[in-house]
């Protein structure tokens, strides 16, 4: 009697912790990652939209079980552009054991690349800033750097220029890292032989008018300007260029100035600010715009309805730009899943160094392949040139690679 | 010479502005001694609230212009009956700290709006084609944008000078005391002095858009951007504003057309009007235009 008791409660005991176990596999493993953006600050027009990107893109990957029962958490804080304040939110998403963090600023990945490497963290960076890269190995730029995109434009006004005279470039520039971070690889791409003469390199105030430094552009002949700033103050600068006359109306107007920009230059909110003084700016990004119809752009806009967002939202590169980095994110997870081993930060570390070749990843919502590599932790090499016209920003050409980025890279 | 010329006009152009911008510091300086420190904030709500009745209302841009005077006057009026009115007689430190937090309450507010992480601009509306004379350009933005400030400071000028509510709103300024026992109700000129610098910045707000288009962060920066033309012109000089607000904008665009590009220099357009202000108050501490008090013991 004794021993048929106790047959029942082991019978009784293992289908119980049966069944816990199977409701545990059910219920699958929890990823958690940490993103700190700036939604209130200084920058906020690009990091709400960005930010917005993200969390919506791991709704969907939650509601569509793209991770099967797996669920993914990722932590959405605000840092109000404040290094001091991303510092914070990172040491309490690592309290949280997360295994991929996503950071925004140049200024924040500068100050926390040494932290990213002590803590063995994969980070994904919002910042395209080269210089982020060194001393740093867990660090991915999602995108070509700003250098490469500085480059490309530069490739382009040369390889697009009309006349035999002497190609005069400026550059206005954010003062800061983000903004003299192309400087030095433009330089040295003129040293390698890129034929141009880089007149003068203007760091930018809060100005609210530019006529003396357009006055002095066109004096030196300069005919090109390649911006590597935010939007705000590229748009003051094409209105006063616009209210002065000295805007080129077709590209490389003799006479006029032809304007461009690397990726937060410009895209459709430069057009929200500036207006028809937009028109005629060339601007670079590895991002495909909405205006470049495509199964990406249709599934961005379907993303965008779905949760709710309204047309501008749903337009925004910045948008696009927080789905792609949680894509690349959640397709790392994919990848060491299907390796059936533990999902964690060296795990995904590996699984990132290894995109590339033909285990390069394809999110749709760039131009071309996010790779990565051991040396080269730039994702996304290719770039689209676009232009703005009638108050939209249209392709220009097709996807291309920097001829002097490769040089400069070997 | 018309490269002079035209630096002399941009300088005038980004003067005068600046001079609308500051000029809501002084009406609330002149009145009750108080630094608004939230001013920039409500240059923005200003600018957006023309936007909203333009573009999402659909009245015309002037009208919006002039309905969003009309509200910001109510709404900084209201503002001074909430939160600063209980704070009279309180020292003034108290007062700004109170301005710091409706900073942030305003800044709060605007974030929920599309208007806190959007970038926007104004319908065009005036002419692409800029005014030229003897080879100096001004676009119709900035000269519309001047010949506004000059009407509205104008228009300030005379409204301290010769009308009765002016000359009470100076004498609050004077001496509180004295001015109740002369009947002044010293609460009303409070409210009145935030309601015209409310008008002030909806006014300058409705410019800068203009010519900046309409970035939340551009925009409330513009509070703390002429504050040393508040400085320098003196805390309670609208006159000063004006004359300081033409200076610093005549400095910066020569600094960056003379200075900027030559020997090794740049942003010297940023650093000069601070080196100025210093220089101006080692000798003038209270302005080149401000009162200076003194007190008889």
């Amino acid at each position: 009697m004794k021993n048929k008791q106790i047959t029942i409660m082991l019978v009784a005991l293992s289908f119980l912790l049966i069944l816990g176990f199977s409701t545990q596999v059910l219920a699958g493993e929890t990823y958690k990652m940490g993103m700190s953006v700036d939604i209130t600050g200084a920058t906020s027009d690009i990091g709400n939209p960005y930010s917005k990107g993200a969390e919506d893109y791991v709704k969907y990957v939650n509601d569509e079980k793209l991770l099967g029962n797996d669920k993914l958490v990722l932590f959405i804080r605000d840092d109000a552009y404040k290094t001091e304040t991303t510092k914070r939110n990172f040491e309490d998403f690592l309290d949280e054991d997360i295994v991929l963090y996503q950071n925004y600023s140049t200024g924040s990945t500068l100050a926390l690349r040494q932290d990213f490497d002590e803590e063995k963290i994969p980070t994904i960076t919002a910042s395209f800033h080269a210089g982020n890269l060194e001393n740093c190995n867990y660090l991915f730029l999602p995108i070509a750097s700003y250098s490469s995109q500085a480059v490309g434009l530069a490739e382009y006004v040369v390889a697009n220029h009309k006349g035999s005279n002497k190609i005069k470039v400026a550059m206005f520039l954010h003062p800061s890292a983000f903004g003299r971070g192309p400087l030095g690889d433009v330089k040295k791409a003129i040293d390698i032989g890129l034929p141009i003469e880089l007149v003068e390199v203007v760091e930018h105030g809060k100005d609210l008018d530019n006529t003396a430094m357009l006055k002095r552009f066109q004096s030196k002949g300069v005919q090109y300007v390649i911006s590597q700033t935010v939007q705000p103050p590229v748009a003051t600068m094409l209105k006063g260029a616009q209210s002065l006359g000295m805007a080129a109306s077709t590209y490389g107007e003799a006479g006029k100035i032809t304007f461009l920009g690397c990726h937060y230059a410009g895209g459709p909110d430069l057009i929200g600010l500036a207006g028809s003084a937009a028109e005629g700016f060339y601007w670079t990004t590895s991002y495909k715009l909405m205006t470049a119809k495509g199964p990406g752009t249709d599934a961005q806009l379907a993303l965008a309805k779905r949760y709710g967002r309204d047309d501008k939202l749903a337009n925004s590169q910045n948008y696009t730009n927080g789905i792609m980095v949680i894509q690349v994110a959640v397709e790392a997870i994919r990848r060491v899943k299907a390796k059936s081993i533990k999902v964690n930060r060296a795990n995904l570390f590996e699984e990132l160094q290894a995109m590339n070749g033909y285990n390069a990843f394809y999110p749709l919502t760039t131009v071309g392949p996010v790779s990565f590599s051991k040396t080269d932790r730039e994702g996304v090499d290719t770039l689209q040139l676009y232009v703005a016209k009638g108050g939209v920003f249209h392709e220009l050409g097709a996807p291309f690679v920097s001829e002097y980025v490769q040089k400069l890279k070997k | 010479m018309s490269y002079f010329f035209q630096l002399v006009v941009s300088g005038i152009v980004v003067g005068s502005i600046y001079a609308l911008s500051a000029l809501g510091f002084v009406l609330i300086y002149k009145s009750s001694r108080v630094l608004n420190l939230a001013h920039g904030q409500i240059i923005a709500s200003g600018a957006f609230i023309t936007y909203a009745l333009t573009v999402w209302v659909g009245i015309p841009i002037v009208i919006s212009f002039l309905l969003s005077m009309g509200i910001t006057f109510f709404l900084a009026m209201s503002v001074e009956r909430v939160f600063l009115r209980r704070l009279i007689g309180e020292p003034i430190i108290s007062v700004i700290m109170v301005t710091i937090g409706l900073m942030s309450i305003i800044d709060g507010l605007i974030y929920m709006t599309p208007f806190g992480a959007g970038n926007f601009s104004f319908p065009e509306f005036l002419p692409k084609t800029p005014v030229a004379l003897w080879g100096v350009s001004i676009s119709w933005t900035q000269l519309v944008g001047v010949i506004i400030t000059f009407i509205m400071i104008g228009g300030f000028t005379w409204f301290f000078k010769a009308s009765t509510v002016g000359i009470s709103m100076r004498a609050v300024s004077d001496d509180q005391f004295a001015s109740m026992s002369i009947g002044i109700s010293v609460p009303k000129v409070f409210g009145l002095a935030w309601a015209a610098a409310g008008l002030s910045a909806a006014a300058a707000g409705g410019i800068l858009g203009n010519i900046t288009g309409l970035n939340f962060y551009v925009l409330h920066s513009f509070g703390i951007i002429v504050f040393p033309v508040v400085i320098v012109g003196g805390l309670d000089s609208i006159f000063g504003a004006v004359v300081a607000g033409i200076i610093m904008g005549l400095i910066q665009q020569f600094a960056a057309g003379y200075l900027d590009g030559n020997w090794g220099l740049y942003g010297t357009a940023d650093v000069l009007p601070y080196i100025i202000l210093l220089i101006i108050l080692l000798f003038k501490p209270h302005g080149l235009f401000g009162i200076h008090e003194i007190e008889r013991v």
